[in-house]
């Protein structure tokens, strides 16, 4: 796995190869190497930071619970007039600055790609561990590809993105607790097995 | 466990929350007596029934909600935004 500074260190917790169950469903985990950028509109603001990003990116910002956009880009509310806008991990700074140069006064940049990391976690039976971490309702009647939850994993602040139906799930979490969040995640990934790549 | 319906995040457990105090009280006016400071900080209802209070969705949204609870039965019956007066039922 090929991880950049500053996820490389996360990505290190993982050690490729098939660990835990055998012979049955195994997870995928994985970092992923992306950059995060928080946006908050300013107070009244968030019509015109989202024509802003409209413009510039071509989707709507999504509504409360949802994501927008694609691999590229893509947009997760995270809370009201508040979003996480994560990208393929590029040069340092480049999407922070892109995306206040989208919005000007309309909206607050903040770089997180070194405060947060993602976690991947894929496969048939993602849903069932997932399910015995956290207390969102990840029945596809009430979520699905597209979805973001906030909500806590192992005491730890956990943003949820399920990108699709396979399913795959970015679990958000602060790079300072990656290292304890990855032992409970694992940990519950034993009873299925799990392959790092 | 209590289960509040976030309006912004839907149906969540209580551990994800922190709880506020009671959203019936206003803070007094920078130059108010020193006495309705000692009322607002100390002298608070402990009502046996429904209550108005805060509660912050501090794993979740981060925002300030009023909860409607029944403080006998732990009952939620409305959950408001911090703007908004919820309705208080009568017994």
């Amino acid at each position: 796995m090929s991880v950049s500074e500053p996820h490389a260190a996360v990505a290190a917790l993982l050690k490729p190869g098939a660990h835990g169950a055998t012979g049955g469903q195994p997870v995928r985990l994985a970092v992923r190497d992306v950059d995060i950028v928080q946006l908050l509109a300013r107070k009244g603001r968030a019509e015109d930071a989202a024509a802003a990003i409209k413009a510039a990116y071509g989707f709507d910002l999504p509504s409360p619970g949802r994501s927008a956009g694609g691999d590229a880009l893509a947009a997760l509310w995270v809370q009201p007039d508040g979003w996480f806008l994560i990208a393929p991990r590029g040069a340092e700074g480049a999407l922070a600055r892109a995306v206040k140069a989208a919005v000007g006064d309309a909206g607050s940049v903040i770089d997180q790609t070194h405060g947060r990391s993602v976690i991947t976690l894929s496969g048939a039976r993602a849903t069932w561990v997932l399910a015995k971490e956290c207390r969102v309702d990840l029945h596809p009647a009430a979520f699905g590809p597209g979805r973001v939850a906030s909500t806590q994993i192992a005491h730890l602040a956990c943003t949820i993105h399920q990108r699709d139906a396979a399913p795959t799930y970015d679990l958000i979490v602060f790079t300072t607790f990656a290292k304890s969040f990855m032992e409970s995640l694992t940990h519950a990934a034993e009873e299925t097995g799990y392959v790092v790549s | 466990m209590i289960r509040i319906d976030c309006p912004w995040c839907g149906m969540r457990d209580e551990a994800e929350f922190t709880y506020r105090g009671d959203a019936t009280v206003t803070r007094p006016g920078a130059n108010a007596p020193e006495e309705a400071f000692h009322d607002f900080v100390y002298a608070r209802q402990n009502p046996r029934g429904w209550h108005v209070e805060w509660w912050y969705h501090s794993s979740g949204c981060r925002q300030f909600l009023k909860v409607v609870r029944h403080t006998m039965t732990h009952e939620v019956r409305t959950v408001a935004r911090a703007t908004e007066t919820p309705e208080v039922p009568s017994e």
